[in-house]
């Protein structure tokens, strides 16, 4: 028995269907099925998404229609299922998309009235023999067809590009909170320099050195901004997997949101340590510079 | 006449990690109104331990104490915090003196708990610090004040409520010993007005000036001496 | 003496502590009034953005906002529409991408617009130069109304010859220049595909893009007659034309927040909720360190009478002092860091003047103030549980000993 056919009318209806032109060498789905025996339609692989949303199958025959009111549909074979690559500008929208092999997407959308509509296409990906050659291979082609738009897949370098504003963003709001939280720390670190004043009084008082003293706070700074920044990698990198996993439930997607890179763990203590340290030693400071007497003195 | 206190068959027993250790074994106190009994005895043999039980401040493992009839095992903490702020003044050896009032806001803090009005409370606390020969520190801070000068306030705050016992733990225990014979003069004077006093001290002449001397050793309660 | 009073006094006892933790409520609570901000504030300045530019409703060809598809027969289907009753006025925008070749600049993308007839008013403001028209029949260069930003960008003025290329996407060809002067600079009300505009006459336009015989548009806006909710109008346009697809600004906002502004809400509520948190462990940890240097003095005060709802209350007093006045200093300091925020996210592509990231409104404060309450609240509980929990006698003798 094979599988039931299943009729998705007008699946450009409500834009629901973003048609991507790739060819077959770029199918990067779970499961195709070769057309069985004496069945011609052409293939086609729903996202996982759509599969659910149009409550089809693999093997279905589904109708794919490039007009608004569903008018001329074609039939295509559901040969598998894909996983959208995640794109942080769409992690919104719901991925509700299709790919067909390029002739068949080219068939689809041509207008009768407009003969140049039979070769348009979107977009032409390029993979480059010399990747760092971007810019000189751009420039030629843009001399070779004006008006073409032609643009790199490294990161950008325009200052107003959305991720490096985005980048800025982040970082302003990492400098906000970290300004909190010295305060906090400064205050904290007082409260406990204020609780060792007797203590550092009775070991100036027994000859010991305000230098040596000073070390030993150091030392201990040391030690507690090490062990705390540690720690503060350690729960961020424990809170990443909680965070990717809710938002990527939230927005049915496999786009990650966090990530914490050996580079980002290491800035973190980089900074944090010596923070710590400064905070620390800024706090003991003023109890080291008071005379002994005032120290044990009430 | 009521005893002001009773306890009887006190035990007071810490659980700690290298086995229990007993402060207080089996023992039987009675205190009359108005009367002054020093406690003495080596360290770590239960003096504070039975000071806390008859402060209300600590409750016996077993036995019972009754604080002017009232057994007080069958009270709640807030009744018991009501007879601390009302019937009992504790005098510490550390003073804890609150440091960021002076010596008029320490002394007037017991009567503002206990719903005293402002009139009352400045009449009182006035009185007080009179009484202790210190009213012209009264806003003095505890940081700006001597060791003696500090019980002293101490002493007044304990005795802000009009108590009719006052709990003392080792109140010369920080002091020289003219400014101990101050308290225990402040001490006579107390008891000559009606208070009943418990003190526990190492200090002889404290100990000399009560009434009852009771030893204590490793839990249990001497014979007066 | 009050708990409140008593607080008071043991916060100005220790003033560089109670200062730097005020000075770390302010800075984290001006982050949480921020993101509060934030949560709303793109909406909020896109609705505004929509209703102050005069019109309510607008028509597209596809049922998705913004349109992918160009409306065909614009002029017939703004007529009709034109004649519903329900409608006061009619404006076809049609905007398209072009880039302007000043000699001895760089090539400059532009937005291309052009305006209905007597539309102008409603989509620009000269300041300097005129409006289109100013221009005789006889002047072969197509008049030119630009952008504040493009006339700085360029060094451009009122009569300042401005060659143009419109670019035609999808098409293997390139469209001839033509030649435009500019007539006049112009601050642009309503939202527009980057800073650089330059809006022209109906005419030129078609010929920039060699499209004379064609009568598309990009949106058809509609102003409902004063009476008239959009809503009726949307219900009108519908009844009257199958081919279009009409929205109310209201359908719009919603559908920009479903999808557009998505990120936006996720980083605000994420960013809210950890600022709570931090806010709450560190006020809970100064609070609960503070207690712990002063077990001795509690545990004196609880064997003195002094109940625990009294210890209990002169906490919360002192986490509300520490809260309350941080919370306060946050608003105007949250107001400040929101203007360089707003600044660094209105450096992203396309954002229109008029858009705002932070918002301030009222209810906001409000909220951020009782957050922040709740948190100073919450803070103040495991404090509370040792302070009033502690062994009287079993914490004075440690104290003492020690």
């Amino acid at each position: 028995m094979g599988p039931a056919a299943r009729t998705i009318i007008s699946l450009g209806v409500g834009g629901l269907v973003t048609a991507v032109i790739i060819g077959s060498t770029l199918v990067t789905s779970s499961v195709a099925q070769d057309n069985p025996p004496g069945v011609s339609a052409p293939q086609v692989l729903l996202s996982r998404q759509l599969l659910r949303e149009a409550d089809v199958r693999v093997g279905d025959l589904v109708t794919v229609a490039a007009d608004a009111d569903g008018s001329r549909g074609v039939s295509f074979r559901v040969v598998g299922v894909y996983e959208p690559t995640p794109d942080p500008r769409k992690f919104s929208a719901q991925r509700l998309e299709a790919r067909l092999h390029l002739p068949d997407l080219m068939a689809l959308t041509e207008e009768a009235a407009d003969p140049a509509s039979a070769d348009a296409v979107s977009a032409i990906n390029l993979a480059l023999v010399d990747r760092g050659n971007a810019d000189g291979v751009g420039a030629a082609i843009a001399r070779r067809v004006p008006g073409t738009r032609v643009a790199s897949t490294e990161p950008s370098a325009d200052p107003n590009d959305l991720f490096v504003v985005l980048d800025r963003f982040h970082w302003a709001i990492a400098i906000v909170t970290v300004t909190g939280s010295t305060a906090f720390l400064l205050a904290l670190m007082v409260m406990r320099a204020e609780q060792r004043r007797d203590i550092i009084g009775i070991l100036r008082l027994m000859g010991v050195s305000s230098r040596s003293i000073l070390f030993e706070v150091l030392l201990e700074g040391l030690l507690i901004a090490v062990a705390g920044a540690l720690f503060g990698v350690l729960l961020a990198v424990a809170s990443q997997g909680a965070i990717n996993r809710f938002f990527q439930w939230r927005f049915d997607t496999t786009l990650v949101f966090v990530r914490v890179t050996a580079a980002i763990a290491w800035k973190a203590v980089a900074f944090a340590v010596p923070l710590g340290v400064a905070a620390g030693l800024a706090a003991s400071w003023t109890l080291l510079r008071r005379s002994v007497v005032s120290l044990v003195g009430r | 006449m009521t005893p002001i206190v009773e306890g009887r068959g006190l035990t007071r027993t810490f659980p700690m990690p290298s086995g229990a250790v007993t402060a207080l074994r089996d023992v039987s106190f009675q205190m009359a109104p108005a009367e002054y009994i020093a406690i003495t005895g080596p360290s770590g043999c239960g003096k504070s331990t039975l000071l806390h039980l008859l402060g209300c401040v600590d409750a016996p493992t077993s036995g019972s104490l009754l604080f002017e009839g009232r057994d007080v095992a069958r009270l709640s903490e807030s009744d018991r915090s009501r007879i601390r702020l009302t019937r009992v003044g504790f005098v510490f050896q550390r003073f804890f003196l609150l440091p960021m009032l002076d010596a008029w806001e320490n002394v007037e803090l017991p009567q503002a708990e206990m719903g005293a009005g402002l009139a009352a409370r400045r009449a009182r606390t006035r009185e007080l610090l009179d009484y202790v020969g210190l009213a012209d520190r009264a806003r003095h801070r505890p940081s700006q004040l001597s060791g003696g000068e500090m019980q002293r306030v101490a002493i007044a705050r304990a005795l802000a409520n009009r108590p009719a016992l006052l709990l003392a733990d080792e109140p010369t225990g920080e002091l020289d010993e003219d400014t101990g014979e101050q308290i225990a003069d402040l001490f006579d004077r107390v008891h000559a007005d009606g208070t009943a006093i418990v003190v526990v001290t190492h200090n002889p002449v404290l100990a000399r000036r009560a009434k009852r001397h009771l030893v204590m050793k490793r839990g249990a309660l001497g014979a007066d001496r | 003496m009050t708990s409140r009073a008593l607080a008071w006094r043991t916060a100005a006892a220790e003033p560089a502590r109670a200062a730097l933790a005020i000075a770390g409520v302010a800075v984290i609570g001006a982050l949480l009034f921020d993101m509060l901000m934030l949560s709303q504030g793109l909406l909020v300045s896109f609705r505004e953005m929509l209703d102050t530019s005069g019109y309510d409703v607008r028509v597209v060809a596809s049922d998705v906002f913004p349109a992918r598809v160009d409306l065909t027969n614009a002029s017939e289907v703004a007529a009709d529409i034109a004649r519903l009753p329900e409608v006061r006025q009619v404006t076809i925008v049609r905007t398209d991408r072009a880039v302007v070749l000043v000699p001895g600049r760089a090539p400059t993308d532009v937005a291309l617009l052009n305006l209905s007839p007597g539309a102008e008013r409603q989509g620009w403001r000269i300041v300097d130069g005129a409006d289109l028209g100013a221009l005789g029949p006889q002047e072969s260069a197509a008049p030119a109304v630009i952008s504040r930003q493009l006339s700085r960008a360029l060094g451009l003025s009122p009569g300042s010859p401005l060659p143009l290329r419109a670019l035609a996407s999808g098409a293997a060809s390139a469209l001839p220049i033509v030649g435009f002067t500019v007539v006049g600079i112009a601050d642009f009300q309503f939202e527009n595909d980057g800073p650089y505009v330059l809006a022209t006459t109906f005419e030129a336009f078609q010929r920039a893009r060699a499209s004379v015989s064609s009568d598309t548009a990009d949106v058809i806006l509609v102003a409902s007659r004063p009476s008239i909710d959009a809503s009726a109008t949307v219900a009108a346009i519908a009844g009257r034309r199958r081919d279009v697809h009409a929205f109310s600004n209201e359908q719009i906002v919603e559908r920009f927040n479903e999808n557009g502004f998505a990120y936006f809400r996720q980083i605000s509520f994420v960013l809210s909720t950890i600022t709570l948190g931090f806010a709450f462990l560190l006020v809970a940890t100064l609070l609960t360190v503070a207690v712990n240097q002063r077990l001795g003095q509690v545990a004196a005060l609880r064997a003195l009478g002094v109940s625990r709802r009294r210890i209990a209350s002169t906490l919360v007093w002192e986490s509300a002092l520490l809260v309350g006045t941080g919370g306060l200093l946050s608003l105007p300091l949250g107001w400040i860091l929101a203007l360089g925020l707003d600044r660094i996210l209105r450096d992203m592509p396309n954002i229109p003047d008029a858009l705002h990231f932070f918002v301030f409104e009222p209810r906001l404060a409000l909220w951020h103030l009782a957050l922040l309450a709740a948190t100073g609240l919450a803070a103040a509980v495991y404090p509370v549980w040792v302070a009033t929990r502690l062994p009287i006698a079993a914490t004075l003798r440690f104290e003492t000993v020690s």
